[in-house]
């Protein structure tokens, strides 16, 4: 799908332009939330309906990452029993030949408050799940496999992964981030969510992902894309700012 | 079984067919190099081929542990074939490289890959999933591309139709989606042209180095391949495998909060720092460490400028003489891109500044060296030096027979020049063994030395490497070192089944270096490699955890984790002793293919330098420190002055090839060895070839 074509889309279904109706969405959001701890306050605004803040996030250090894969590995591990990096909710990409550090990306679901995956969804498959701290996940049970989440994510790559899924008998299914809260494989009895422990930041062998509870500013990328490096970073060679 | 794709894909390039070989068919041998070992035997009926034979059979295989969250084990891809490098015959050899091929070829489907023949014209391969295609390199105009330029090309035609970064269907509508860019392995202008000393080249300084592979690929007018796949890999115990590399995580790895060292060494525990031998060290400028597709702990790095990025190791080490720390990290990056062997760049660059040096680049038997000694050093000589090798000529496009000579490697040019004895007896050309060069000093640590010597390349394995750096580090430091040789000595030999314990086999004294002692050492690291390293793929820059300064004990995880691993992935339960044991088998198999191929007792000399002289200059460490026992006593001794006795050595042949159950008259592989190893069909072909051993 091309940027052009999947903008279209998201006029027709929107009737306005789906970007300066988030970015009007967003420019309310962030003087409020940013740095604050809303967990568990709805979030109201007049265009949407309401659907309360998750309680967790995803933060990464794009400058911090060895792009060795290892979230994306144990993202797929945990959650659906294998390995494959098509499977993972955490996207690694990167290219050897660029200088650093437009080498590398890190895109991780962004749970977002205002969450187009959340309100696309027909069956309500994709919901703030009240039972895991209102992280936006799939009950695949619901879902009917149709892919407007992952149209509706206004991210490259999309969030939303829609395959085929062999529990269900090959049936397409969504896949998101749950933050591990429903990760069928889970390796440690407290289990995940955002009371537990993820996949991608336990594993991570630098520090570059990191779990938080307070809602990051909804502007651009800043406040997911972070600063992680410390003065132990800098002792191993690398740049602290 | 889970950790397999379950088929093994076989190219005919003569016929342009592609086929599949069962993965069941040699899983018994566990994966990577047991398993292409086995393949290349079943294929290659007459092993006496040259490399450059259209028969040769170049296999490329991963390992069940491959694209999996193990540790330093997940991106590796093993590498045979017989080789085109080592003299005066080329031997069936190995090579390896990191990256993410391996995950590909895994995700796609495929447990490796077997390519048979020679293409008609230059052509390339395309593997998206299921989906195999022998492409011709024309309407990309692949063949002459250097190796960055070759990946980037292809990257665009599978990628045609999406961008990077975005889901794409490589495979079609139909296919599964991925964001990931194609891993290529390639070859450059030095495949292409068949130089010797080509390699493989994959992202941007992964490289099979030795053995000449890049030259085999051009001798078959195989370019490069491609593969892309959005498939997974079945795990049979996920919560175990997630469990036990968190577990190593936690309790052998580095501690970023709690950094003991900082800088990157030859263990499991190193922080990700480049390990770079840049005359003048690091860039000072931003960079990230780069680690392959699932290691816990990143060796290289991408730098602000791109240059060097993902260079280590060797190819850091070439043109040490650069007149900048830009000029030194450009030269990696040329050897990268022409895919030129990085230890033989070194080495033979060296040979040839010695010989100018020296006035001897102007005597009678050499050829018109085109090369401007008064520019040594600077961008422009080195420029010229890389193009002469990759392209056979005078680095300008000009016909040079200077050029022509060394692209066929520096040995067999002295042979040329007339000057091979003397100048390898004189140690100027630092290539003792099997025309390969030296890497690590034989002459002290010979366990290196020996083990090269009775295989078929430089092992490159630096699994008892790291000693003598900690030793340096700490003396450098003015400290004492962590441990004491003889508490290195008794942790070390404690892992080393099935001779465990027997601390004299780390033993590095006069008296003990031709012992039935270092026969074991030199026994168990073949065994070691061949399986664990070589077979499994763990990588040979992480592993083994023998010494481990994160634990209180200092002991490392070696001989417990690997099984974990195995079992969590597959299923199976095999132990640590098992893997000895496979690894032994493949090297008898190994042995065996050599002895067909013509080796004898005899051979297996070093050059007449290493008896005779003590080192021209030293190698990385000057004077290192090994543990020895002396007067009874242990501790760290330096032993890079001395010579080795040539009839010692001869006795300690005897040694070792007693301990093999082998002919100590001829090394040649018996009935009785091979048998008990399940390889009674290899005895019965040496028998047919008149090379099975008696006793």
């Amino acid at each position: 799908m091309n940027e052009s074509s999947n903008q279209a889309d998201q006029n027709d279904r929107f009737g306005v332009s789906r970007r300066r109706f988030l970015q009007a969405s967003r420019n309310v959001a962030v003087g409020t939330v940013v740095g604050s701890t809303l967990s568990g306050i709805l979030w109201l605004d007049n265009a949407v309906a309401a659907i309360p803040a998750s309680e967790g996030y995803l933060l990464v250090d794009t400058k911090k990452c060895q792009g060795c894969a290892s979230c994306m590995l144990a993202c797929s591990l945990v959650h659906e029993g294998v390995e494959s990096l098509s499977l993972s909710r955490i996207q690694v990409m990167q290219n050897s030949f660029e200088s650093f550090p437009d080498d590398l990306t890190i895109e991780q679901c962004r749970q977002c408050m205002d969450p187009p995956c959340v309100k696309e969804c027909p069956t309500s498959a994709l919901k703030a799940d009240a039972k895991h701290g209102n992280v936006r996940m799939v009950d695949k049970e619901e879902c009917i496999g149709c892919g407007k989440c992952y149209d509706a994510c206004p991210y490259t790559p999309s969030r939303p992964v829609v395959v085929a899924d062999k529990n269900y008998g090959g049936e397409v299914k969504s896949r998101k981030c749950d933050l591990c809260a429903k990760a069928s494989f889970h390796w440690d009895k407290a289990g995940g969510g955002p009371d537990g422990k993820r996949a991608c930041v336990e594993v991570c062998p630098v520090g570059a992902i990191r779990f938080t509870k307070k809602i990051p500013s909804q502007k651009g990328d800043a406040g997911y894309k972070v600063d992680l490096r410390d003065r132990n970073w800098g002792k191993l060679g690398y740049p602290t700012n | 079984m889970n950790g397999y794709a379950g088929k093994i894909l076989r190219l005919n390039l003569t016929e342009r067919k592609v086929d599949t070989i069962p993965t069941s068919k040699y899983q018994h041998w566990m994966g990577g190099h047991g398993m292409g070992s086995a393949i290349f035997f079943d294929l290659v009926k007459d092993k006496t081929i040259d490399g450059f034979h259209p028969a040769n059979v170049v296999t490329m295989m991963t390992s069940p542990l491959s694209a999996t969250l193990v540790p330093a084990a997940s991106g590796r891809t093993e590498v045979q074939g017989i080789g085109v490098q080592s003299y005066p015959i080329g031997w069936f050899t190995r090579s390896n490289l990191g990256g993410r091929f391996s995950g590909m070829l895994k995700f796609a489907g495929w447990d490796g890959v077997v390519i048979q023949g020679k293409a008609d014209k230059p052509v390339w391969i395309d593997i998206r999933d299921g989906d195999v295609r022998i492409r011709d390199c024309a309407p990309l105009s692949l063949w002459g591309k250097e190796t960055w330029d070759c990946q980037e090309t292809i990257w665009d035609y599978v990628l045609s139709g999406g961008k990077p970064g975005d889901w794409n269907s490589p495979s079609g509508k139909e296919g599964g989606n991925t964001t990931q860019r194609p891993a290529v392995v390639t070859i450059g202008p030095a495949g292409e042209n068949q130089s010797r000393l080509a390699c493989l080249i994959h992202d941007a300084s992964n490289a099979a180095g030795q053995g000449g592979f890049g030259a085999i690929f051009g001798s078959k007018n195989l370019k490069a391949i491609s593969v892309i796949g959005t498939g997974h890999v079945g795990i049979n115990n996920p919560k175990m495998l997630m469990a036990t590399r968190l577990w190593q995580k936690e309790n052998y790895a580095f501690d970023l909060a709690h950094l003991r060292e900082t800088w990157g060494s030859f263990q499991f525990q190193s922080p990700p720092a480049p390990i770079v031998e840049w005359k003048k060290g690091r860039p000072k400028i931003d960079q990230r460490p780069q680690a392959c597709l699932g290691c816990h702990s990143g060796c290289r790095a991408r730098y602000k400028d791109a240059s060097g990025s993902e260079a280590s190791c060797m190819s850091t080490s070439f043109y040490g003489d650069a007149l900048s720390l830009d000029i030194q990290r450009s030269a990696s990056d040329l050897i990268n891109r022409y895919g030129l062997n990085a230890c033989e760049m070194v080495f033979g660059l060296v040979y040839i500044r010695i010989l100018q040096m020296f006035g001897q680049l102007k005597t009678a038997n050499i050829p018109n060296c085109p090369l401007d000694f008064s520019k040594y050093g600077s961008k422009e000589f080195v420029g010229q030096f890389v193009k002469m090798i990759a392209y056979g000529n005078d680095g300008k496009g000009n016909e040079s027979q200077f050029g022509q000579d060394i692209s066929g490697g520096f040995v067999r040019a002295a042979e040329k020049w007339g000057r091979r004895k003397r100048d390898l007896d004189s140690g100027i050309l630092a290539f003792p063994y099997w025309g390969i060069p030296v890497h690590k000093e034989p002459r002290a640590q010979v366990y290196w030395g020996y083990g090269t010597l009775l295989g078929d390349r430089d092992i490159n394995e630096h699994d008892f490497d790291w000693i003598k750096w900690e030793y340096g580090q700490a003396k450098a430091q003015g400290k004492r070192p962590a441990l004491t040789a003889e508490e290195v000595v008794k942790i070390i030999a404690d892992k080393m089944v099935p001779f465990q314990g027997d601390l004299d086999m780390l033993n590095f004294s006069e008296n003990n270096i031709y012992s039935e002692h270092m026969a074991k050492m030199v026994s168990w690291q073949r065994y070691y490699t061949r399986f664990w390293k070589q077979s499994m793929l763990f990588c040979d820059s992480r592993w083994p955890d023998f010494v481990n300064i994160h634990r209180p004990d200092k002991i490392g995880s070696t001989g417990v984790a690997e099984p974990r691993y195995i079992k969590a992935v597959t299923g199976k339960d095999f132990s640590f002793l098992d893997g000895i044991n496979l690894g032994r088998k493949i090297w008898n198999l190994d042995h065996a293919i050599w002895t067909l191929q013509g080796r004898h007792r005899d051979m297996v000399h070093f050059a007449d330098n290493i008896y005779k002289k003590r080192p021209l200059y030293p190698l990385d460490v000057p004077n290192a420190h090994l543990p020895g026992k002396e007067n009874g006593k242990w501790d760290y001794y330096g032993y890079s002055k001395r010579t080795l006795d040539r009839d010692k050595f001869d006795e300690f042949k005897t040694r070792f090839y007693r301990l093999q159950g082998w002919d100590t008259a001829t090394g040649y592989p018996t009935r009785a060895a091979l048998e008990p190893l399940g390889l009674g069909y290899v005895a019965d072909e040496l028998e047919k070839k008149g090379k099975l051993g008696s006793k």
